[in-house]
């Protein structure tokens, strides 16, 4: 992408990431504290399927609120801290400034991980909002939006205030990312919370919500990190770049309209669940662009980071096809209403986590200064993830499947049913626990990077930074 | 795309379009629905719940329940739901007219609960058996016992206080979230015909078959 000589090139980047280093540093130490919460939440969240009776005599831990607690953890606390950590970064390397406005993000960040917690507490003590990805009470979304908002000045101030007026795919889809969440979460929290519209539109609204996350924020942010550590880690240049451009578009047309897949059957307008399986075919044509661009991340060459974003795309891929395929109806009818769903919504999520783990491994050495201290924990780290993740996957999609054709069977009692999906259910307990290992590992290897320092590399030498994460 | 403004007035674009068509559209097809008055009953579909149901609404929302039941019907030919007995025809928009916060939910690990005052009163199923149900667990469903006290038991002890489970000299009496759940899970029906919730049912292939 540039025509500087390498050594110049490393030598900018070395004082952009050490202007960096202490907002996004801050920023993935808090994503990182969640994402093991989560973890910890999610896998006792399983465990209740199988033994109803745990933690039921603990009002604040029903399975309900347990479920509502666990998903805001994961994502407003590891994916949007860590998403914002990645965005903000890939912004301010490509403007090929320092990083501006630090102390937003510093402040920012302070305040939206408190308005989490209080968030959370709020879940917990009987203030949530029931509505799937929106459970926080009303009195913290106003704050939250307010933080974001701060936390994304750094990244757009790159943004304007880049060197070279071309932009590349990566700017496209940060850049998106940062302005669109806070549009669509201040329309949700107007229509389902502050003003709520009347009756089933409000189940329309939610699900245009959850939509948006999935592909306005956490796809767009996952793509910028893929097509800026591709080229950059392999060295090689992206297969018909020009397209990445439709691609793009793509993804932000036809994306939103998806959320309708979740309300087939339901008392809303039938055309929307249908509006929603066509454009969830549609998307497949983003989807078959980003393949075209990135088809060399299957050669698997180039340091494990890019192992990480290489399981993270093909997920990505994957999850973009079960979408499609899952929303017509005669296979809704099925998996609607099941923990299918929920397969598919770690597919997507998982997706982002490996794409941004790649990203922290890459981005981590570069903030600190300083290689990785162990190898050896990033393999594990990345062995754990991944047979924690395709475990994970796999095992609630097979539940979702028995329990889609049991309840489909009216002579199937829910005796029987919870009977049919046990083991499954075991199995995706134990997949998050296994992952869960790999992300402690990862946290404690991402606190040593940054507070013991071993053998300090000094900025430039990007040569020994890449060593220890290939 | 070197243009700021327009990639800017894009992302919006498309955002908004989508929100028109989804959000809108729907407001515009049933943001004005009205309860249907109906000359021969007298009264108007669907009736309002009392209002300690709609305080049972809030407590069937911030305990979680919709992680586990739904509360929509789907037509007779898609899945089983009429065979289940949740309900003789779909939920329709109109169902929900009435209610604040409607729980359609997105799991069923549970039954579907939005005709569950049909079949609670087909059953024979009493407020203080629901009560129990609650506290003791049924299932698979765990039993919150959160939502019930132990009370001194001074005088007559109250009409609510259900049997066994207290302490000597004590009684078990529910706290009033779960008397306002209750209340609003006994008032969840969808039997009112109305003209869009009639069953599809695929007859005029029936009349051509040989």
């Amino acid at each position: 992408m540039t025509t500087v000589s390498p050594n110049q090139a490393s030598a900018e980047a070395g004082g952009i990431d050490a202007s960096a280093r202490c907002p996004l540093g801050l920023l993935t130490a808090f994503a990182l504290l969640w994402l093991v919460a989560g973890g910890v939440l999610a896998m006792l969240n399983l465990l209740q399927l199988q033994s109803p009776g745990l933690l039921a005599d603990c009002s604040w831990f029903t399975y309900g609120r347990l479920q509502a607690l666990q998903e805001t953890i994961l994502m407003y606390g590891w994916a949007v801290n860590a998403g914002l950590a990645a965005a903000t970064w890939l912004l301010v390397r490509l403007s090929g400034e320092n990083l501006r406005g630090a102390n937003y993000l510093m402040a920012g960040t302070v305040f939206w991980n408190l308005a989490i917690v209080l968030g959370l507490t709020g879940i917990a003590t009987g203030y949530a909002t029931s509505h799937p990805l929106l459970q926080m009470p009303g009195y913290v979304q106003p704050v939250m939006l307010f933080a974001y908002a701060v936390m994304a000045v750094p990244g757009i101030l790159a943004w304007t205030g880049r060197r070279k007026a071309q932009t590349y795919a990566t700017q496209w889809y940060a850049v998106a990312a940062l302005v669109l969440l806070p549009w669509f979460f201040s329309v949700a929290q107007v229509m389902l919370t502050f003003l709520p519209v009347r009756g089933t539109l409000q189940a329309v609204v939610a699900t245009w919500y959850a939509q948006n996350f999935f592909s306005l924020w956490l796809a767009p942010i996952a793509l910028a990190a893929v097509y800026y550590l591709l080229p950059k880690i392999t060295g090689r240049v992206l297969h018909n770049y020009d397209f990445a451009i439709y691609g793009f578009w793509a993804l932000l047309v036809f994306g939103p309209w998806m959320g309708g897949r979740q309300l087939i059957g339901g008392p809303v307008p039938a055309w929307i669940a249908t509006v929603a399986i066509a454009s969830s075919v549609l998307v497949l044509f983003h989807h078959f662009i980003v393949v075209v661009n990135v088809r060399d991340i299957f050669r698997l060459t180039g340091s494990t980071a890019l192992f990480f974003v290489t399981v993270g795309i093909a997920a990505y891929l994957l999850g973009g096809l079960v979408d499609a395929v899952f929303a017509t109806r005669a296979l809704a009818m099925v998996t609607q209403f099941t923990y299918f769903q929920q397969a598919q919504q770690q597919l997507a999520l998982g997706a982002f986590s490996m794409i941004i783990f790649g990203t922290i491994y890459y981005m981590g050495p570069r903030l600190a200064g300083a290689a990785w201290p162990s190898i050896a924990l990033i393999r594990a780290h990345f062995l754990a993830v991944l047979i924690g993740f395709v475990l994970l996957v796999v095992s609630l999609g097979m539940a979702g499947w028995v329990q889609g054709r049991d309840l489909n069977n009216a002579a199937v009692t829910f005796a029987t049913m919870s009977a049919h999906t046990r083991p499954w259910l075991q199995l995706a307990a134990a997949a998050h626990g296994v992952a869960l290992i790999g992300n402690l590992l990862l946290t404690v290897h991402f606190f040593r990077l940054f507070f013991t320092r071993p053998a300090p590399v000094a900025f430039g030498q990007s040569a020994a930074l890449e060593g220890s994460a290939s | 795309m070197k243009n700021g403004f327009i990639f800017f007035f894009g992302l919006f674009f498309v955002l908004a379009l989508s929100w028109a068509g989804l959000v809108l559209g729907t407001n515009a097809q049933l943001g004005d629905l009205a309860p249907f008055y109906d000359d021969m009953e007298g009264k108007a579909f669907p009736e309002r719940a009392p209002g300690i149901a709609s305080r049972g609404q809030l407590v069937y929302q911030e305990l979680g329940c919709a992680a586990c039941h739904t509360q929509q019907v789907r037509r007779p030919d898609f899945g089983s739901d009429k065979a289940r007995g949740w309900g003789e025809r779909q939920s329709v928009a109109r169902d929900y007219v009435h209610q604040k916060f409607p729980q359609l939910g997105q799991m069923r690990i549970g039954p579907d609960l939005a005709d569950f005052g049909t079949r609670a009163a087909r059953n024979g199923v009493s407020e203080s058996a629901l009560l129990a149900d609650l506290y003791n667990g049924k299932n698979g469903m765990p039993g919150y016992r959160f939502l019930f006290e132990q009370r001194k038991l001074t005088g007559e002890s109250s009409a609510k206080a259900l049997s066994g489970g207290a302490r000597a000299g004590y009684q078990l009496v529910p706290t009033p979230k779960a008397e306002a759940l209750v209340a609003y899970l006994l008032s969840l029906k969808q039997t009112y015909e109305f003209a869009e919730a009639r069953p599809y049912e695929p007859v005029a292939e029936a009349k051509g078959a040989h």
